[in-house]
């Protein structure tokens, strides 16, 4: 009886939590991604000023919790010389966030190489990714039917792999929730592969 | 009464952030807090003990704390751990050799329950010095990247050259307003 209950007690108060990682070259505005999730995740959460967000070295964290699960987001440096570090986080992530700065037209084949080079690891078998294509907000921006076609060229990379393009703008807030629904759905999907840490609450 | 001073002060001004500044011994703390506080390289000489100044950044005060990081004083730094804003932890970028003792000391200060939802500033100090280590180096040789549930952030600073404590504080006053 008492392990009925015992059980029941933790069946009732576990919580799931899942961790996922942003990553993308510097000034892709992944930092801003991540302030913009938190506002609309949380009511009463008090954004940065985007204008005052300086190049991360080292890691931001959030935390956002959303219909019975948590949701760790890691946010890295996104400058050549940090992207050594990003494969530290593969092995603990249950999800990858990849941001693309659409407007820098200069710059999106290194963006791609970034890529390339981040799903070959083998740690991210398997690992849903969702590829953001931001700053849609700026005119003259790459609209997703320009920067998919790009990023399709790795659909040997990518495989079977859940993986989604979308547009947003993490400067006004528009597709956040959409990506973040989206990726919600993998990590629960996929979380018999790669199963959440579950903690008390 | 004191409380009712103490509401009419956070009425105007917020209360005092405070932070410590820990890191081996040799590793620049006193150096940076006086170029913090007065803006210029002052003699010093090894902190027994601790200096703690007030730190004025643009219309922020910070109160730091600048510990003595001697291996027979660093058991006394926990003694200073409760109400930390945020740990500016200092490390001598040109010192290779000590550098997974300076891990030791970060991470078993990290697991500390008092410091858990501090802000940490690794500050890669030195780096005027010939062989000093890059950021990417001092990430792994600290291993910060075990560090998963905090927001930390690196800057590459020299404190004798007043290079890189800028946007360290910058960083510093833009966290904590946040979070008050």
């Amino acid at each position: 009886m008492y392990t009925l209950f015992s059980g029941l007690y933790r069946y009732l108060t576990q919580n799931e939590e899942y961790c996922v990682v942003i990553l993308g070259l510097d000034d892709a505005g992944k930092t801003t991604y991540l302030e913009a999730v938190k506002a609309a995740m949380s009511k009463d959460y008090k954004r940065m000023d985007p204008s005052r967000i300086t190049p991360t070295v080292g890691l931001n964290t959030g935390q956002v919790e959303t219909t019975g699960i948590a949701i760790q987001f890691w946010d890295l440096g996104g400058q050549a010389e940090l992207q050594t570090l990003w494969d530290k986080y593969y092995s603990e992530c249950h999800g990858v966030i990849y941001v693309i700065d659409s407007h820098d037209r200069d710059r999106i084949e290194e963006s791609k190489e970034a890529f390339d080079k981040m799903i070959r690891n083998e740690l991210l078998q398997g690992v849903p990714l969702l590829v953001l294509a931001n700053k849609q907000d700026l005119p003259d921006c790459m609209g997703v039917r320009e920067v998919k076609p790009i990023f399709n060229q790795s659909a040997h990379l990518i495989g079977p792999r859940d993986c989604m393009v979308m547009p947003v703008s993490a400067l006004t807030g528009e597709g956040i929730v959409e990506g973040l629904n989206w990726m919600i759905d993998c990590l629960k999907r996929n979380s018999e592969v790669r199963p959440p840490n579950v903690g008390d609450r | 009464m004191g409380g009712l001073f103490s509401y009419l002060k956070s009425l105007i001004g917020g209360r005092e952030m405070r932070i410590l500044m820990l890191g081996l011994d040799n590793a620049g703390k006193t150096t940076i807090l006086y170029r913090l506080q007065v803006g210029e390289v002052v003699t010093t000489i090894p902190t027994i003990g601790f200096n703690v100044e007030q730190v004025t950044y643009k219309n922020l005060t910070f109160q730091v704390w600048d510990l003595g990081g001697q291996t027979s004083i660093r058991p006394y730094w926990r003694c200073y751990y409760a109400n930390t804003d945020a740990i500016i932890y200092v490390v001598d970028s040109a010192d290779r050799d000590r550098l997974p003792t300076s891990k030791q000391e970060l991470v078993s200060m990290l697991n500390e329950d008092e410091l858990k939802n501090s802000i940490l500033v690794v500050l890669a100090n030195k780096q005027d010095m010939e062989g000093a280590l890059t950021v990417t180096e001092i990430h792994q040789a600290l291993g910060l990247d075990q560090i998963k549930n905090r927001t930390f952030q690196i800057f590459k600073t020299s404190a004798l050259k007043g290079e890189g404590l800028e946007p360290a504080m910058q960083f510093l006053s833009d966290a904590l307003t946040k979070r008050k």
